[in-house]
């Protein structure tokens, strides 16, 4: 792949990982939403467009909306959270389990690590940034064997409950969009096992 | 997600050129990361952290944390301490499980549904902070420092506590391990030897143990149980009165199967035939009690027949037991209990428990009630005032207090009914630090309606319970691993070692995750926006841990280098001190209006087809603290019920059954459990593990697992020297598949 796609891409996972930061007016604003549009746009998906559009068009509090959504899908919800953004608790039933550890490990060998008091190795944001990083470094090979050890195995799990339990279709377009890219093909461009 | 592309062509295609633009103005240039040199695979560093002290029950056994790279991967007892040595319980081993449960607390949140049904928004530190603030000034400038409740627990509750109660000025405070657990302890023995007692006794060096009301071996505190075993280990006697066959009762020399709520009598009937035969310590009684007269006159009618029928035991038993104490005396361990609030009546059988010590002459005695000798540290907290009485709702309108032997604070059911009532002044104002009041208080359902009724309610936890569902604000604390907190102080648990004293602080081993904070912050930062910014006593939680420990010469980097406990010698702890009275006969009491001499206060018997509701312990659960640890869970997920092997075979159970409960006021349990059947149970009585069923499903290991006994008592006793609940008052029959079973007689 050319660097000019390899550093697309590399926006692509940066604005996933910026789409389930906490929601706060200092990123959704009207240029998010007009990324998100257009993004959307491009890859045909008009019936996310539109239901997206319509739910922020039509809440008079939106961000309140999102932030209470944001709060019970991925920290504290009732009955239950729906979806810890962390990939140790999908693998090892824990937080901070040995997938962080490998989490951690391979940013490592790559020659990175995390500022301090930044969230846990594993958190989502966290392994899109980095992905975004390995592709910004055009590191094709690093990058297919984060997706494929570290990132996919439990983002299958993690997508699934949100797009299942979410009550707003941002985040189920959010998690649609991230399987899109993270997704193996086979050779014919096909994607694999629809989420 | 009905995209048109397939990702390959997509990425590669102009689209993805267009969308990008328009992307690349919105992400952040700003990640999570930084670069740092290339690192081979497993070059994750490995470290030993000292300092910590577990809390995953309150006997607070030092601790060191395994880490790889950050990560606590194994929690060990302190080599170099003498208190625990390495040895850490089931519950100790599994704090790594809480520090990293998913469930955890991790964010202020605030609720923006209903309380009780809460729907959670992430705040700021900023705006929770400024929220609760507001709230609780508000509440003070409206109802004043007495509109404000305070149910606290645990060793961080004790800073925001002095905040409420000593600068704010409401006395509406009240601890679970006070008014629910062994608040009547300590001050029945105040009220005989001036001293709470802990659980000073020197096991080890004994020739007999009395325990009755200890769950020792069930309520595994690691030194307290060493000390036992050393004193079986050593041939020491040991006397268990319990209704039920408890782990301690499996190693007994006799085992007292005790009709629930009659141990006074028993105690009585031993003390009488002491003193009638003359077996008690008469120099010890002559030098260091006072009131022996009224005494013996106030216990005279209780022969042995009359406690053998009162308690259902053989006359011989309690003969048995006193002679055994009286052979050994005074080297006998009488064992002070804890948990003790059951009946409503157990001032007086813990004023017994201290009585019958000193009728043995067995205080500051080889193997009897001796206190080590500590050395001293500092105990920096807010100052001190006189808010005066005017609000203090232990006092009737006559300035007399309604409960004269209470704890420190204020009886819990007094603040529920000026809550509930407006009466004398409402209550408005809810603090919930590190207590689970609707899962340590029996009422729940008034607990509710009291939690229903304020204007605002804040809650500081760990972990999410089933109080946390009723914040208005909910706060995430750092745990015991990842704060620092008190500094704690003791000696060598077998006082016939060299005696040796030891300081050590709480150390975090690792650093908080998330946005948890210790109690220091939180409460400044209120005391700051309720206008008391001038009298906050220390910045933070470390000048705190400095002060206390600079009364003794020492520092926290001092501790550090000494691996997290200073050693030094220590003092000959026997020998009774010059200034020790023991006051068989209280006039105090007397004049207060209850008996000055221990005395018996019978309690309801079962109504007929049911039996009373007892609980304990189990060694691997401290109640509902540690019921969602995934580790404990496994080792035990529920609580059995555990039923008389007759009752049961004609109830037709078996072990293993599921069943459900009711009590005797209709209230059914929401959750069912399993049946245990043993013989080793009165038939008058089921028991069940306290703590389990919790209704929170944010706890998605411990909701609805086993039954939550404390949903059953729904009956209120209240004792009334201390104003303390009694817990062991309500009467239950089984439920299986859905039909009610009378309990035989
Ligand atoms: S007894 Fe167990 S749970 Fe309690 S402090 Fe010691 S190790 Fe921790």
């Amino acid at each position: 792949m050319t660097s000019t796609t390899t550093l697309r891409i590399a926006t692509l996972y940066r604005f996933c990982a910026q789409s389930l930061q906490y929601p706060d007016t200092n990123w959704l604003n009207a240029d998010y939403l007009q990324g998100l549009y257009s993004l959307l746009e491009s890859l045909g998906a008009d019936d996310e467009l539109e239901q997206v559009q319509t739910a922020f068009e039509t809440d008079p509090d939106i961000l309140e909306t999102l932030q209470i959504e944001h709060t019970r899908l991925f920290i504290n919800g009732v009955p239950h959270v729906v979806a810890p953004p962390y990939g140790s608790v999908y693998v090892d039933k824990s937080l901070q389990g040995l997938h962080t550890e490998k989490t951690l490990n391979f940013y490592a060998e790559c020659g990175y690590s995390l500022k301090h008091g930044s969230d846990l190795p594993d958190h989502i944001i966290h392994q899109l940034e980095f992905l975004s990083l390995l592709a910004e470094n055009n590191d094709a090979e690093h990058e297919s064997e984060f997706l494929q050890t570290i990132f996919l195995p439990w983002f299958s799990k993690f997508g699934a409950r949100v797009k299942q339990e979410t009550h707003h279709p941002f985040y189920s377009v959010i998690v649609q969009l991230i399987d899109y890219l993270t997704k193996e093909e086979d050779e014919h461009g096909i994607q694999l096992d629809e989420a | 997600m009905a995209f048109n592309l397939t990702r390959r062509r997509f990425l590669q295609s102009a689209s993805l050129a267009a969308a990008s633009i328009p992307l690349s103005k919105v992400v952040s240039a700003e990640t999570g990361f930084v670069q740092s040199p290339l690192e081979p695979k497993g070059s994750l560093k490995e470290e030993t952290a000292t300092g910590g002290i577990c809390e995953m029950c309150f006997w607070r056994c030092q601790l060191i944390g395994k880490k790889r790279d950050g990560r606590l991967i194994k929690l060990e007892g302190n080599p170099k301490s003498i208190d625990n040595g390495t040895s850490i319980c089931a519950r100790g081993n599994a704090g790594i499980k809480l520090l990293y449960d998913p469930d955890r607390l991790k964010y202020p949140l605030k609720n923006v549904g209903e309380r009780g049904k809460p729907v959670w928004k992430r705040i700021s530190w900023e705006e929770a902070l400024a929220e609760c603030s507001s709230k609780l000034k508000g509440v003070v400038d409206k109802y004043g420092p007495q509109g404000i409740a305070v149910f606290p627990h645990g060793s961080t509750a004790k800073y925001p506590m002095h905040f409420f109660e000593r600068t704010v000025g409401t006395h509406n405070v009240s601890e679970a391990s006070f008014f629910q657990c062994r608040g009547i302890r300590d001050t029945a023995y105040w009220a005989t030897i001036g001293k709470a007692p802990g659980e000073n006794v020197d096991m080890p060096n004994s020739k007999a143990i009395m325990l009755l009301g200890s769950h020792i071996g069930e309520n595994v505190h690691v030194s307290h149980v060493k000390s036992f075993i050393k004193g079986l280990q050593n041939g020491s006697k040991l006397i268990v009165v319990d209704p039920r066959y408890s782990a301690a009762a499996a190693k007994s020399d006799v085992w007292v199967k005790i009709k629930p709520g009659t141990d006074t009598a028993f105690l009585l009937a031993i003390m009488n035939y002491l003193v009638k035969t003359e077996k008690y310590n008469v120099d010890f009684i002559d030098e260091w009690a006072d009131g022996f007269d009224e005494f013996a006159e106030g216990i005279a009618d209780w022969t042995f027949e009359r406690a053998a029928k009162e308690c259902n035991i053989p006359v011989e038993q309690i003969k048995e037991v006193a002679d055994i104490l009286a052979e050994n005396a005074p080297n006998v361990s009488i064992h002070p209990g804890r948990h003790v609030s059951w009946y409503g009546n157990d001032f007086q059988r813990q004023r017994s428990l201290a009585c019958l010590t000193a009728l043995l002459g067995a205080y500051y005695v080889e193997g009897g009630w001796v206190p080590g000798i500590k050395p001293k540290v500092g105990k920096v907290s807010w100052a001190k005032h006189d808010h005066g009485n005017e609000h203090n709702l232990n006092y009737n309108e006559d300035e007399e207090l309604r409960h004269p032997f209470t704890p420190p604070g204020t009886p819990t059911e007094l603040i529920r009914d000026a809550a509930l009532t407006g009466k004398p002044y409402p209550i408005k104002g809810c603090v919930i630090w590190g207590q689970n009041p609707i899962q340590t208080i029996p009422g729940q359902e008034k607990m509710k309606d009291v939690l229903r009724q304020m204007d605002f309610v804040m809650c500081v936890d760990v972990m999410p319970t089933d109080a946390t569902m009723w914040a208005d604000i909910l706060l995430p604390e750092a745990s015991y691993l990842e704060r620092f907190d008190l500094v704690k102080t003791g000696t060598q648990w077998d006082f016939s070692e060299k005696h040796q004293q030891y300081i050590t602080a709480r150390m975090p081993l690792v650093e908080p995750m998330f946005e948890r904070k210790d109690n220091v912050f939180i409460t400044n930062a209120i005391a700051k926006g309720m206008g008391h910014e001038e009298e906050i006593p220390v910045k933070t939680v470390e000048e705190m841990v400095e002060k206390n420990l600079a009364v003794a010469g020492l520092s926290i980097a001092q501790l550090k280098k000494e691996d997290g406990i200073h050693l030094r010698d220590g003092k000959d702890p026997y020998g009774i001190p010059e200034d020790f009275e023991v006051l068989l006969y209280n006039e105090d009491i007397e004049d207060a209006g209850f008996p000055g001499v221990p005395t018996y206060m019978p309690v309801e018997p079962p109504p007929a087809g049911f039996a009373r509701l007892l609980y304990g312990r189990v060694p691997v659960h401290t109640f509902n603290r540690t019921q969602n640890n995934a580790w404990l869970n496994f080792a035990m997920p529920e609580n059995p019920v555990w039923i008389n092997d007759e009752t049961a075979n004609k109830l037709g159970l078996k072990d293993g059954d599921t069943v459900g409960l009711v009590n005797s006021e209709g209230f059914k349990s929401h959750t069912t459990t399993t049946v245990k059947v043993t013989p080793g149970i009165r038939k008058d009585s089921v028991y069940m593990a306290h703590g389990y069923g919790s209704a929170n499903p944010l706890l998605s290991v411990a909701v609805n697992a086993g039954v939550d006994d404390t949903s059953l008592m729904t009956k209120i006793a209240i004792d009334p020297e201390t104003g303390a609940h009694g817990m062991r008052n309500n009467f239950v029959k089984l439920i299986k598949d859905g039909k009610v079973l009378d309990i035989p007689a």
